[in-house]
């Protein structure tokens, strides 16, 4: 038994020459409560994976773990071969490689879109001004709002409020993007122009982590599927695999309720 | 065919409005008849003591004595001189603001075209510089005269200076260089006004003021400070600044003036011991800095939790988490309740006189109506409504400029 469990361990934890995140046996407790269980995931660079499952699920909480704003209570993770502990110095250095996009936008409400997009490249990466507003034109541009720089986050709509957050994240550079249901909060007439937004950063190349309920989104743009139920990973897959041909019974149940 | 909108005379609007108002029910008219009433009763009765029976000579002939206290007559002209530029510093902040303003093409005031902005100051300092005007009618001298002038046209000059500097772009350094140049004019003067007279004799309404302007920028960091410390992570520091906040507004501010009054002797020599002026200023910074540590911290409890995981995921560290994006947001929200504290501030002051017998605005307010010309003629009611009369124009004028400020920074506002 032990010695099995050392060989898993071992190889879970070796570094692949292209594997950015790694989790291993992590567990994570909200007080008695165990919101994670035993939680394995290797992300490859490039690829996107998209995690799916009834709310109340652990996927949020996952990906939170990722850049520490939910601190794991066992098991290891790595970010881009940085393991993530007690030490402030790796877990700054984590959150600079990995951006991350909220339900809620969590934009900066007292900063213009363009300073709240500045802010982490001045601050954390000491870029000086003119090239920080260069590139976060540059961002806006991507993102196809840029004739909103000088407005304040909330005189935009929902959809151009998320994709200002989504260019506050690239304007650092991440290596990796955590998205946590950045969606759910949108009325339906803007769900669209942040999902394309999100499918440009995957034809780019971006990694990326999205927690959705948009299936259309995981069918189209998935490398792999996550699927979570009651804190524990449950199923994984290819898109097709996944939604044509799920294996558990747990998996089949949802799909059977929101397909 | 049309409805024609029905046509109403002026008098007709006036008494539909009145009746929808005033005497809807029965009980409606019967509240406005006797409030009415009463009230225009008030308003006649005070008219008539202020335009009719009140002697205001007591007044006009003690206001050096009221606004500057016993200052020496030689060096008179340096508080005319510090008033003046004060106005200036003042005008150059206040334009400086409004270019910068102009240059990002924020500013409701660049779409205002110069009568409505001649309208707008009126609104905002009106009360005050009526105030002015009708303590100058009040002298039998030219000096506040000459001073009031000086300070006019030294605001104005400044808000000229102020925008044509504003509108441009300047360089890192000349930016520093200004801020610098801007911080130390209030510093100099104050050196300029100490070296003639010093802090430990200033009398009258300067004192009041004096006391309440250092109090409020002394107690800003360190209430702010406490309210981060009650939020802290660390025990020790927690604890403190709990204990500090606790006993500090568990107490009567009266009664921490007293102490300062007297219980200082008990741990510095006599020599050392600070002037009551001075005694009085630490007192208010430290019993207003416990209040305004609660009021930042509702403000800082008003914040999403979002916008400092936000931060954190940026890769902010914790000092700026904090200082770049919750405590902005925390003060902002918390603007109407900061202000209230601090022209609370301002009005305590008064009890600065009784505490620690400096003749502030009250205390002198009081004493001249012992003086032999006015001794047993019942003067105290003229004396004590124009005190209230000057706390009520620089609350009042406080609490307006709290609400201009709260609008101008609420853009963005949900």
């Amino acid at each position: 038994m032990t010695d099995s469990n050392q060989t898993v361990f071992a190889d879970a934890t070796q570094v692949h020459g292209d594997a950015v995140i790694e989790m291993n046996h992590v567990d994570k407790l909200f007080g008695a409560f165990q919101a994670l269980t035993d939680i394995n995931l290797k992300v490859a660079r490039q690829e996107v994976v998209v995690i799916i499952g009834p709310s109340g699920s652990g996927k949020s909480t996952l990906i939170r773990c990722i850049n520490r704003l939910e601190e794991h209570d066992a098991g290891r993770i790595l970010v881009d071969g940085i393991e993530l502990s007690e030490d402030v110095k790796n877990i700054q250095e984590i959150r600079r490689e990995t951006g991350m996009v909220f339900q809620s936008f969590n934009l900066f409400p007292h900063l213009t879109v363009i300073d709240n997009i500045t802010l982490a490249p001045r601050q954390v990466r000491r870029m000086p001004k003119k090239e920080a507003e260069a590139l976060a034109m540059e961002l806006l541009e991507r993102v196809r709002i840029p004739e909103q720089a000088k407005k304040y986050p909330l005189q935009l709509s929902g959809g151009q409020q998320q994709r200002v957050a989504i260019a506050r994240s690239l304007a650092m550079k991440p290596k990796v993007m955590l998205f946590d249901e950045p969606t759910s909060a949108l009325d339906p007439e803007m769900v669209g122009e942040v999902l394309d937004t999100m499918k440009d950063l995957a034809r780019e190349g971006m990694t990326m982590i999205v927690v959705t309920h948009e299936m259309g989104f995981a069918r189209e743009v998935a490398d792999r599927v996550v699927f979570m139920a009651d804190g524990q990973i449950v199923e994984v897959g290819t898109p097709d695999h996944f939604f044509q041909n799920p294996q558990e019974d747990r998996t089949k149940l949802f799909l059977s309720q929101i397909l | 065919m049309t409805v024609e909108a029905p046509v109403f005379t002026r008098g007709q609007l006036a008494t539909r409005w009145a009746r929808q108002n005033l005497f809807r029910t029965p009980f409606d008219a019967v509240l406005s008849v006797v409030f009415g009433g009463l009230g225009l009763y008030l308003i006649f009765r005070a008219i008539l003591f202020v335009f009719v029976n009140a002697r205001w000579g007591i007044i006009s002939s003690n206001l050096k004595l009221l606004m500057i206290g016993r200052w020496p007559g030689d060096h008179v002209l340096r508080v005319a001189v510090a008033v003046a530029v004060l106005a200036l510093w003042g005008g150059l902040i206040g334009g400086w603001i409004a270019g910068r303003q102009r240059r990002a093409n924020i500013s409701a005031a660049a779409a205002m075209r110069t009568t409505q902005r001649i309208g707008d100051l009126a609104r905002r300092f009106g009360l005050m510089i009526g105030t002015v005007v009708l303590l100058l009618f009040l002298t039998e001298t030219a000096g506040p005269w000459l001073t009031a002038i000086g300070m006019g046209v030294a605001g104005f000059a400044g808000y000229w200076i102020g925008r044509q500097i504003g509108r441009r772009t300047l360089g890192k350094w000349v930016g520093r260089l200004l801020v610098l140049v801007l911080a130390s004019i209030p510093i100099a003067t104050y050196f300029y006004m100490v070296s003639a007279h010093p802090l430990g004799e200033w009398e009258g309404f300067l004192f009041n003021m004096t006391a309440a302007a250092a109090g409020i920028i002394l107690c800003f960091p360190l209430g702010v400070l406490l309210a981060l410390g009650r939020r802290s992570k660390l025990p020790l520091l927690k604890s403190m600044s709990i204990a500090y906040i606790e006993f500090v507004r568990g107490s009567p501010l009266f009664v921490l003036l007293l102490l300062a009054n007297v219980s200082l002797e008990f741990f510095v020599p006599e020599s050392l011991a600070p002037s009551k002026p001075i005694r009085a200023i630490v007192t208010f910074t430290l019993f207003t800095a416990a209040y305004l540590a609660e009021i930042v911290r509702g403000g800082l409890q008003s914040v999403p939790r979002g916008q400092e995981e936000a931060a954190k995921a940026l890769g902010l560290s914790p000092t700026k988490q904090m200082f770049l994006i919750v405590l902005p947001q925390a003060l902002r929200n918390v603007i109407p309740a900061q202000i209230g504290q601090f022209i609370s501030l301002f009005k305590d002051t008064t009890l600065a006189g009784a505490a620690l017998g400096i003749l502030d605005l009250l205390a002198g307010a009081e004493a001249i109506t012992s003086q032999p010309d006015f001794v047993g003629q019942g003067l105290i009611i003229e004396s004590l409504v124009f005190v209230a009369f000057m706390f009520w124009v620089g609350s009042f004028t406080m609490s307006r400029e709290s609400q201009r400020l709260e609008k101008r920074l609420g853009v963005g506002v949900r």
